[in-house]
């Protein structure tokens, strides 16, 4: 495949009730990612959306966002997924060589919605949505349990993990000021409330108001831009079945077989990746997802977070915006590389990996292998 | 009027679960800067447009966002009350009190001097036959102007200088 | 570096289409359109490298219903995107499979379009298109009884009778030159085999008979609201030659969106002055038509299905993709020019007009056309036909995608982007 080049991205920081209009908030990340690569908008050939119609409250909610989101008289579409997919969509467009620059921006603004009751409505309707007892909660709750129990890992080996999501959100000036939390133990998670056991209130990520912005361009274009672009040089995407009675929750199948695919584009092995930053509701899904990476042993996972190289950034704890947290994760991923991670800045870092998803249980993800350089 | 020849197939009926959309548990945010600074034109009796530097469109009502530039537009213009009709429907309501079909016009106004149009209507038992795209028209302004979307009533019908133009040539043929 | 590849259409499939398809739900019913499409084309589900699909959700209440429809889309364990723009659904998740191929990153894409609308409460779903709008502008002063009448004939059916009456006023088209677009779609509608409103003896008087839903457009004129799905399968040319009989190339694909028309985000002024010039459509036919080499699309378009649930749309769209002169559709139609046995056959599967399954509509449009060049159409044309057209449109009538097909591949010139 031929290299994409990241060269600009915005994130607007999320907040628990960001006072922006939607419209606005979309403007905002666009705009400063195009400032970010010194481009204009006439430069983008195609803009490629990630919204949800459930969590935007309204059908055909792109229609109105075409002007905020910069894709007046452009080529323009819109992917329901995690605006990681949308990624892998304009990366389509670019290797068609039809376009040349594409705008991929994912949005939601959970203050406005419940998403909770929205991600019900994902459920099958004749049979899971009546009996109401899977929902984004006890799904991660099963998810936890059937992991503790098969590889023997105990509560406070989560936690820990857990409090070192919330520590690193401190150091990310990005993450949700709420995530910050600097000072946090093991031992606090362990006492804040069951939401589904083993799953407690301080191992769900809170969810943020945002927008995230990115620019792909084709290689030519990507070392006219900018001097150090980041390299989209893999990238694999898959999904598994839907229903739990045929999956093994403490594993993905689906993140194996999209990593597989990523490393074999990109021609690396899970050994030469640096830094992963995977998007997982829980810290123990993004073990999970990290060990179906190939990045640790089945059951080992966690000695991935104590070494810093999962999720440097806080992963999903540092604030939670739906459809648009995997590109944030490709961010962090980017600004690991380039070195531009502040406090959170993992040293040496040559190639990274980052990942989107969608479906309870990660039932679909979606990875990508960076790289830094020319 | 019973529709010909149209054979509705007869299906086995299974178990149905509708789906159900609770759009009351929804919040929608907006952003109101420009919004206010219209109303707050209208008390004054004024028609304010915002209009961009980058492409020179005045939108009335003004736009947060010009999407052809990407900017936000901040340059205030006050409008005349005259506007045309850019292009007008018939909506379909019973009425009240006699029971019949009335149909009332429903027009886009496109206010002279922006590029974009709003809806609005035209005074009460105006007939929609009547309606014709390019339509020359004026603001109704309410009696006492409260700052509020409502200040324009309506807008009048005013006399078309080209149509008459016209009509009046034809005659002379 | 790879090179550019060339993407084919190898097979289309549907499912049988009607009011309320209450003998399946929504898996079984897009299972429909996937076997007819995979059996066609004979090849099996694990040949399938990809799967792309979209509906408009809001209408069924079920969000991203593809997670628990995995197995019934041939996607287990497989690379998946869902691609949803509205109307324009269909067309999009097609143009997204066109570009899948052409990335060179997948060798067989399968893209699927769907709706159970039977199952969910379409009007509520369309009413709330611009539902934030709407909360908001009691607070600054619109009175509600206002909002009722004015938005109240809301969404498609509004603003189609906007661009109605701009549409008559331009080109003088007449109500009865719309009922005689319906009167056309409707009776090929009758012979084609999946549609749902088959009315093979409706007549002109018929349609006008029938009362006004919003001026200018009738209850006879309206599309219905159907249960249907609709499948297509994307491969390279190399594997398209070695499948096919008669592989029908993508040539050229377009989706380039205009500003919404009647109301814009919130409720500001709407960038389209005059619904019915449709800026977008011209720059998508343009664009698409100079990737497949065509100077003159009313010459070299044998066939062309256009994106029409209201039929003044069909008038609008056929002189605003190039197929006709400005202002003369409404006389071809008339003289027959577009009948099935006509110069220019428009819409012979019966058309949005007289099948809607909305996520599905604007797939089923580029599907009849490649049909059409295959020979395999449930209403085929008797003369043969190598470029075809696939139109639709969506949102606020500012969404369009646009594809063109033909039985041989794009002439292609090397040289850099
Ligand atoms: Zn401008």
């Amino acid at each position: 495949m031929e290299r994409i080049g990241i060269v600009g991205y915005h994130q607007v920081r999320p907040e628990l009730d960001l006072q922006m209009s939607p419209y606005e908030c979309i403007f905002t990340a666009v705009r400063g990612a195009l400032d970010h690569a010194g481009l204009k908008r006439k430069d983008i050939t195609t803009v490629i959306s990630a919204t949800n119609d459930y969590y935007d409250g309204k059908t055909i909610s792109n229609c109105f966002k075409v002007s905020a989101g910069g894709a007046y008289m452009k080529d323009e579409s819109k992917v329901e997924m995690d605006g990681a997919h949308a990624a892998q969509y304009a990366m389509f467009r670019i290797l068609s060589q039809n376009h040349k620059l594409a705008m991929v921006y994912g949005f939601s603004m959970p203050s406005c919605m419940p998403f909770e009751c929205t991600r019900i409505l994902e459920l099958d309707p004749t049979f899971d949505r009546p009996i109401s007892l899977m929902n984004s909660y006890s799904t991660c709750g099963m998810q936890m349990r059937a992991y503790m129990k098969k590889y023997g890992v105990s509560e406070e080996q989560i936690a820990e993990a857990t409090a070192t999501n919330w520590k690193n959100a401190a150091k990310n000036p990005l993450a949700l000021q709420e995530a910050q939390k600097a000072d946090m133990t093991a031992a606090e998670v362990l006492k804040s409330d069951y939401l589904a056991s083993p799953l407690r209130e301080l191992m769900y990520p809170l969810l943020g108001d945002g927008c995230t912005a990115l620019i792909l361009a084709p290689e030519k274009q990507a070392l006219k831009i900018t001097d150090n672009p980041v390299w989209i040089t893999g990238v694999g995407n898959c999904q598994e079945t839907y229903y739990f009675g045929e999956r093994d929750l403490t594993t993905s199948l689906s993140m194996e077989k999209a990593s597989e695919a990523a490393y074999k584009m990109a021609g690396v092995k899970p050994s030469d990746i640096d830094v992963a930053e995977l998007f997982g509701y829980t810290a123990c899904e993004d073990i999970i997802l990290a060990e179906s990476a190939g990045l640790a042993e089945k059951g080992k996972g966690d000695s991935l977070v104590a070494k810093g190289c999962l999720n440097p950034s806080g992963g999903a704890t540092s604030g939670m915006t739906p459809c648009a947290t995997g590109l944030n994760r490709i961010i962090e991923a980017v600004k690991q590389l380039k070195g531009e991670a502040e406090e959170h800045q993992v040293s040496g870092v040559k190639k990274a990996i980052a990942s989107g998803q969608i479906g309870f249980c990660a039932q679909n993800n979606i990875i990508y292998v960076l790289e830094g350089g020319n | 009027m019973p529709l010909p020849d149209y054979e509705k197939k007869q299906y086995k009926v299974t178990r149905t679960m509708p789906g159900a959309w609770y759009l009351s548990n929804y919040k929608y945010k907006f952003n109101l800067s420009r919004m206010r600074i219209m109303l707050r034109g209208f008390k004054e009796g004024k028609i304010l447009g915002v209009k961009c530097r980058g492409c020179n469109h005045v939108s009335f009502p003004p736009k947060l966002i010009c999407g052809r530039c990407l900017v936000m537009p901040d340059q205030w213009v006050t409008l005349p009350d005259t506007g045309s009709v850019a292009t007008g429907s018939g909506s379909p309501r019973t009425d009240q009190e006699t029971g019949e079909i009335v149909i009332d016009p429903v027009i886009l106004v496109r206010q002279d001097g922006a590029d974009t149009v709003w809806i609005h209507n035209l005074p009460e038992n105006y007939s929609f036959h009547d309606v014709y795209i390019g339509m020359p028209i004026k603001v109704h302004w309410a009696e006492e102007l409260k700052g509020l979307w409502s200040d324009i009533e309506y807008y009048d019908p005013i006399e078309d200088m080209g149509d008459k133009i016209n009509k009046e040539e034809l005659a002379k043929k | 570096m790879c090179a550019k590849v060339q993407p084919a259409v190898i097979s289309a499939g549907f499912c049988e289409h009607a009011s309320k398809r209450s003998d399946v739900n929504m898996a079984e019913l897009v299972n429909e359109a996937v076997e007819d499409t995979i059996t066609k084309a004979g090849i099996e589900w694990k040949d399938i490298d990809c799967v792309i699909n979209g509906n408009m959700p809001a209408f069924e209440g079920a969000n991203i219903p593809e997670l628990w429809m995995t197995d019934h889309m041939a996607s287990k364990n497989k690379p998946f995107l869902r691609v949803t723009t509205g109307g324009t659904t269909g067309g999009s998740v097609t143009i997204a499979g066109y570009y899948a191929i052409a990335s060179g990153m997948y060798e067989t894409v399968l893209a699927i379009g769907f709706e159970q609308q039977s199952c969910g409460d379409t009007s509520m779903g369309l009413a709330s298109v611009a539902l934030g709008e709407f909360s908001i502008m009691p607070e600054l002063g619109y009175e509600y009884n206002k909002i009722v009448s004015n938005m109240g004939a809301g969404a498609a059916i509004g603003i189609a009778s906007y661009q109605a009456m701009s549409y008559m006023r331009r080109s003088r088209a007449t109500e009865e030159d719309l009922a005689r677009v319906v009167v056309q779609n409707r009776r090929n509608a009758a012979k084609n085999w999946y549609t749902h409103l088959k009315m093979p003896t409706v007549t002109i008087e018929d349609v006008l008979d029938t009362p006004y839903i919003s001026f200018p457009l009738r209850y006879g004129m309206v599309c219905p609201a159907t249960d249907g799905a609709c499948a297509m399968l994307f491969t390279t040319e190399e594997k398209a030659r070695q499948i096919a009989d008669i592989p029908v190339y993508v040539n050229g694909v377009g989706s380039y969106s205009n500003e919404s028309a009647v109301l814009a985000a919130d409720c500001a002024g709407a960038g389209q002055v005059d619904p019915s010039e449709q800026l977008g459509a011209m720059k998508s036919a343009e664009v698409a038509y100079g990737q497949a080499g065509i100077s003159f699309p009313n010459k070299e378009i044998d066939y062309a299905e256009v994106y029409a649930p209201f039929p003044n749309q069909e008038l609008m769209w056929v002189e605003r993709v190039g197929l006709f002169e400005e202002n003369t559709a409404a006389e071809a139609y008339e003289q027959g020019i577009t009948a099935l046995n006509g110069e220019l056959p428009i819409n012979c599967s019966g058309g949005v007009n007289s099948t809607n399954a909305i996520g599905a509509s604007a797939m089923e449009r580029p599907a009849e056309a490649a049909l059409q060049i295959m020979g395999k159409a449930g209403n085929q044309v008797p003369k043969t036909v190598h470029t075809a057209l696939g139109h639709g449109w969506g949102g606020a009538v500012n969404l369009i995608t646009h594809l063109v097909m033909s039985d041989e591949p794009q002439r292609k010139f090397k040289g850099g982007r």
